[in-house]
């Protein structure tokens, strides 16, 4: 392990370009684009340094992982003692998500030369705090302790909180901030909880060393422990914008194209998945956590991909269809969980969700990267005023449609294989529990209506005629700093799914007590996978959804009026819009009930309170009349009666305290 | 080093000069304020040295007890331990910091400058004595100078709130002294028993020796009362609902500065009191208490949560929050273990921090906008963006953003709340969010949107050098001991045993 001895250093460099960046002033940079050269080249060097680590780890790695630790607050005094340690956990996992983390950041601070250039003074804060988002994300990957983690976890939170805002003159940017902000901390608190219960139950330590090798030694019973695990993975729902805390990740697309690429979609909020991923040890002696996990990321997956259907903001189909895909992630982690309770020997789930979890960065932030370069040439977002976009902007609209194709699932692009994975890990749990039934039907309608909306959003984008002539005319291809890193997605969107050939399952192993790894030859696998009959079923609920966006939105052979056409389809279509009432339903909880209840707290306040505290003053005014002339309006000679009244008191009390 | 200094009557003694020469220097002052300047940092400089020479061993050091009026049994006994150093330091450090800030002050300046130092000797002569005596006196010295800052130097309703403020704290200072004799004549028997004053002694204001013997020799109602006397004395300083109606009041009136102190020290020496005096003294009594405690805790988080999101006038809010947050230590304290306690001590020592840049950033908004009024303000982020980052800054710290001193401390009261009622912690935990939702709301509304058309924004300045110093200063401890709390907690918790030997968690 010679590179993870300095894993350390690897959130330390972007967290150096923030301090020089953030604090160095503008004057530095004016010229610099806004300290865009000390981001790029802070976060390559972690970037470098992580993929060293990752691919050590990966290669050499027997297994244990390597754990690094400084000690960050030992309390030892009378009866308590505890200790809360800082460090580094590199095992297979937070290897994965080393090489996703710093290589997205990376591509994605290149292509913000480009996307972010005309943004003047802004510029600075924009590198500054994204630089600081990397060093944080990184911090929560490499993580060696819950507490460790909930604490970077929080400071990603921010990051995502300033980064919404970014815009912060705009007030649905600074609404949309706020709105992230505080619907993830409901998923904190209960996270929070979580840890309170880690950390009285494994007796005042939090180090994921120290829990996974005594899950045994667990104080409070099995009720107890679920309950823990179901409030960590309350931070999860949270972080990750599942049902029901969602909600803010549509709004949160206020932010740059470039912030929703990194943040939303290929890092932060891969963070829930990676919580439950992380404490899969614990996690899976609680098969009740596991099953709602399951249930949560089925549900959800179906649920977030119906709202896509009709939007036509490019950016919000792409939140919906991200909400969607995490909750596969969480569907497969879930079923893997809960299988592995019945059945110890192997099962898919986990290297399902985590394969997902490193294609679906990879994808989406593609996806996203080339709307970011899509909005960057017709300056709007709206999917109405594009079309006939693909003679403009060739090379987006080539890479867009790879990004398409992979997140659909077609063979033999890298969505294709991770997808496959999950809805096997949903059928193996039918064994188990029925209710893994409606989970499978779930997953395979999800993946029809995502081929749909993602190919009716690229068709209109980028097919047919253009439906606003201005914008048509206005519209460039991106610099080539934006296309570069485009073209390396894309080319990780198509070829990351090989992995699976190369024996991802038999390398992300949970780490768990009689788990075998899956090992097996690139043939064999294939083999397995095109033997079996759900493969092609997954395959036909994809060529279905794009052979209908194709059909409607390319061919026009249907009509798109057809969805509206009848006053149910219309209502069903506005609910979808609507996002199911949830927006109105956060609103009005947040105004009507707890701003009601905070009216009331301040008429008690004013009123009742503060009135009967003056009443009792206006009444001993009135009684005291007499005793006016004692009131000066001397605050000293107030100060003279107090000292000699308690002079009095002391006297009466020593002559009649001896009596006592 | 400091083996034959008296370095806590120095640390008394500086500022108190300070004030007699600010006093005095009348026809000049500002001359005034470089006095002030150097004789609070003095004490600051002291208190720095005497933390080099600080022993982990968590008893009391740097013990001085200097007969006074013997017959009385009363001494001037100062000692600090681990509870009382990190209030000693914020002492030091927010007068000191209070005091740069008000550079700009003219109205009769040397006499502000004068009571800023006067408040400085009461405080610290609070958290450092060790007789009960010199505690009352060092209590009621505070209220003094706190009462002219307001009264001279306040807003347009200063009359009515600096009454209230000085009516209010002074009712609950007799309850506490109505305690402090009753435990004064009640031990004395005790303690001549048990030969630790002479057989013709009246009694001891001592309260280590009087915390030797209360506890085990009073009778349990006799401690419930003497505990209910002094309790009272206490929250109404600190504050908690619903005795609490005097701080919003006196914020809203109070000079910056003022508001600094008052918010950063004064409300800390009610929760001192109760971790310095109640519990050690009275134990018995206090697991009586426990419930009425905590409920008065949660109700107190809960209360000034919610009257938090109705104000509209920036420094109200921010003078609920403190209600709010000090709710969070009495909850620590109300656990009874020594992590719950230790935390609350933390919280104490991070709210003093934390509440003074907020008042700072009001103060700011005040003197460059003209108005604290929320719906007045509205996207200043472009105008003011040093003040926009200070108060984001402060805002995150409040809200317990981990990497910031609050987060810890507040972890920790609800670690040991979890572990002394189980899932109960979700009622005060759930304010967590309420907590964020009032200060981003607020940081929506004045700094975020457009820019606002009510108030004339074209002459606005930024922050000057010595609003921007102690902001620094502040913000720079905030994150040093949110990013390693070790610095603070390593000097607290040696001493919590002495405070609560009963029980531990963990």
């Amino acid at each position: 392990m010679a590179f993870a001895e300095y894993a350390w250093l690897i959130p330390i460099f972007p967290l150096i370009a923030f301090v020089v960046i953030g604090f160095l002033g503008n004057r530095l940079f004016k010229k610099w684009e806004g300290g865009a050269p000390v981001a790029i080249l802070m976060t390559a060097i972690s970037l470098v340094l992580a993929l060293a680590v990752a691919f050590e780890a990966l290669t050499t790695g027997d297994g244990t992982p390597f754990v690094q630790s400084l000690e960050w607050l030992v309390v030892q005094s009378g009866e308590f003692n505890f200790t809360f340690n800082m460090g580094i956990y590199i095992d297979n996992l937070s290897a994965l998500m080393l090489i996703v983390v710093a290589f997205i950041s990376t591509l994605v601070v290149i292509y913000s030369l480009g996307y972010m250039h005309e943004e003047g003074e802004k510029k600075r804060r924009y590198y500054a705090v994204i630089s600081l988002f990397i060093s944080v994300m990184l911090g929560l990957v490499l993580a060696s302790n819950f507490l460790q983690m909930f604490i970077f976890w929080e400071l990603v939170g921010l990051c995502s909180y300033l980064l919404i805002g970014f815009w912060n003159t705009r007030p649905s940017a600074a609404s949309a901030a706020k709105k992230a902000f505080l619907v993830t901390r409901i998923g904190d608190i209960m996270f929070m909880i979580g840890l309170f219960v880690f950390f009285i139950g494994f007796q005042g330590n939090l180090d994921y060393t120290h829990i996974f090798n005594n899950v045994d030694a667990f104080v409070g019973g099995d009720a107890l422990l679920t309950f823990g695990t179901l409030m960590i993975f309350g931070g999860a729902i949270g972080k990750s914008a599942q049902f029901p805390l969602h909600d803010w990740l549509p709004d949160a697309m206020e932010g740059p194209t470039t912030v929703s690429a990194l943040i939303h979609a290929a890092t932060m909020v891969k963070a829930g998945v990676y919580l439950v991923a992380r404490s899969y040890p614990v996690m899976v002696e609680t098969p009740d956590t596991m099953l709602f996990i399951a249930f949560i990321g089925g549900f959800t997956a179906l649920f977030a991909a119906t709202m896509a259907l009709n939007n036509t903001n490019i950016k919000r189909v792409l939140a919906y269809s991200t909400v969607s895909q995490l909750g596969y992630m969480f569907l497969a982690l879930g079923a893997g969980g809960y299988i592995y309770y019945y059945h110890a020997d192997f099962n898919v789930g986990y290297a399902a969700g985590t394969f997902h979890l490193m294609n679906h960065a990879f994808f989406k932030a593609l996806l996203f990267l080339s709307a970011g370069a899509v909005i960057h040439a017709a300056h709007t977002e709206d999917m109405r005023l594009m079309g006939g976009l693909s003679k403009k902007l060739k090379i987006t609209s080539l890479v867009m449609l790879i990004g398409c194709i992979s997140i659909a699932g077609i063979p033999p692009f890298s969505g294709f294989w991770s997808k496959d994975l999950v809805l096997e890990a949903a059928f193996e749990g039918i064994q188990y529990n029925g209710l893994f039934i409606l989970l499978y039907a779930f997953g395979l309608i999800t993946a029809f209506l995502t081929a749909f909306y993602m190919f009716r959003l690229w068709f209109l984008t980028f097919a047919g005629k253009p439906r606003d002539q201005h914008t048509y005319d206005h519209a460039h291809e991106a610099p080539k700093v934006m296309w570069v890193p485009l073209a390396i997605l894309a080319v990780l969107a198509f070829g990351s799914g090989f992995a699976f050939l190369m024996g991802f399952e038999s390398v992300l192993v949970p780490g768990l007590e009689g788990f075998v790894p899956h090992e097996a030859s690139a043939v064999d696998l294939l083999v397995a996978v095109f033997t079996n009959i759900l493969t092609y079923a997954s395959i036909l609920a994809a060529v279905l959804g794009i052979g209908l966006a194709y059909l409607v939105y390319y061919k026009g052979t249907i009509n798109p009026a057809v969805f509206t056409a009848t006053p149910a389809r219309k209502a069903m279509s506005n609910v979808l819009l609507a996002r199911y009432g949830f927006t109105k339903a956060y609103d009005w909880f947040g105004l009507k009930v707890i701003y009601g209840i905070s009216k009331v707290v301040d008429f008690i306040d004013r009123r009742i309170i503060d009135g009967l505290i003056n009443g009792i003053s206006a009444g001993l005014i009135r009684a005291g009349g007499f005793l006016r002339r004692g009131q000066t309006g001397f605050v000293q000679s107030y100060a003279a009666v107090i000292v000699a009244g308690v002079s009095l008191i002391v006297i009466l009390l020593f002559y009649v305290g001896g009596v006592i | 080093m400091f083996e034959n200094i008296p370095i806590l009557s120095l640390l008394i003694l500086f500022p108190l000069l300070g004030a007699i020469a600010a006093f005095m220097l009348g026809r000049s002052p500002k001359a005034a304020k470089y006095v002030a300047l150097v004789f609070s940092a003095i004490p600051l400089a002291l208190v720095t040295l005497m933390l080099t020479e600080f022993s982990l061993s968590g008893g009391f050091q740097f013990v001085e007890n200097y007969e006074w009026i013997s017959f009385l049994g009363i001494n001037f006994h100062l000692g600090i331990d681990g509870v009382s150093v990190t209030m000693v330091f914020l002492s030091t450090l927010l007068v000191f910091l209070a005091i740069l800030f008000s550079w700009d002050v003219e109205e009769r300046l040397n006499q502000y400058m004068g009571l800023m130092l006067l408040l400085e000797v009461g405080i610290l002569g609070v958290f450092t004595a060790l007789d009960y005596f010199v505690f009352y006196i060092f209590w009621e010295v505070v209220l003094i100078p706190m009462y002219f800052l307001i009264a001279i130097w306040g807003g347009m309703n200063r009359a009515y709130a600096s009454i209230k403020f000085f009516i209010y704290t002074h009712v609950a200072s007799l309850a506490m002294l109505l305690g402090i004799f009753a435990l004064y004549f009640t031990t004395a028997p005790l303690l001549k028993a048990d030969g630790l004053i002479p057989v013709d002694a009246i009694g001891t204001f001592d309260m280590q020796l009087i915390a030797r013997v209360a506890g085990d020799g009073l009778g349990h109602m006799l401690q419930i009362a003497i505990f209910g006397a002094l309790f009272f004395g206490f929250i109404v300083k600190m504050p908690v609902v619903p005795f609490h109606t005097w701080l919003p009041d006196a914020h809203v009136q109070a000079p910056t500065a003022g508001s600094v102190l008052l918010a950063g020290l004064l409300l800390k020496m009610g929760s001192y009191g109760i971790i310095r005096i109640c519990l050690p003294t009275l134990p018995d009594a206090a697991v009586d208490f426990q419930l009425i405690m905590a409920v008065i805790g949660v109700v107190s988080i809960i209360y000034g949560a919610f009257a938090c999101l109705a104000q509209s006038d920036l420094k109200k809010m921010v003078a609920y929050s403190s209600i709010s947050h000090m709710g969070i230590v009495m909850l620590g304290i109300a656990t009874l273990s020594q992590l719950g306690i230790a935390a609350a001590v933390f919280q104490m020592f991070a709210h003093g921090l934390i509440t003074a840049v907020l008042f700072m950033v009001c103060g700011m908004f005040q003197h460059k906008a003209g108005t604290r009024e929320i719906p007045l303000l509205g996207g200043l982020a472009p105008k003011v963006p040093i003040l926009a980052t200070v108060m984001m800054m402060g805002f995150m710290a409040s809200l317990g953003l981990p990497g910031m001193v609050g987060f810890l401390a507040e972890f920790m009261v609800f670690t040991s709340t979890f572990d002394t009622w189980g899932v109960w912690v979700l009622v005060p935990i759930a304010t967590v969010a309420l907590t964020a939702a009032y200060y981003l709301w607020a940081m929506q509304r004045s700094i975020f949107g457009e820019l606002t058309t009510k108030i004339d924004t074209k002459h606005m300045h930024d922050a000057y050098w010595f609003e921007i110093l102690p902001l620094a200063v502040l913000l720079g401890f905030i994150v040093l001991f949110g990013v390693w709390p070790a610095f603070a907690l390593d000097l607290i918790t040696p001493s919590i045993p002495s405070v609560w030997p009963l029980n531990g968690v963990i």
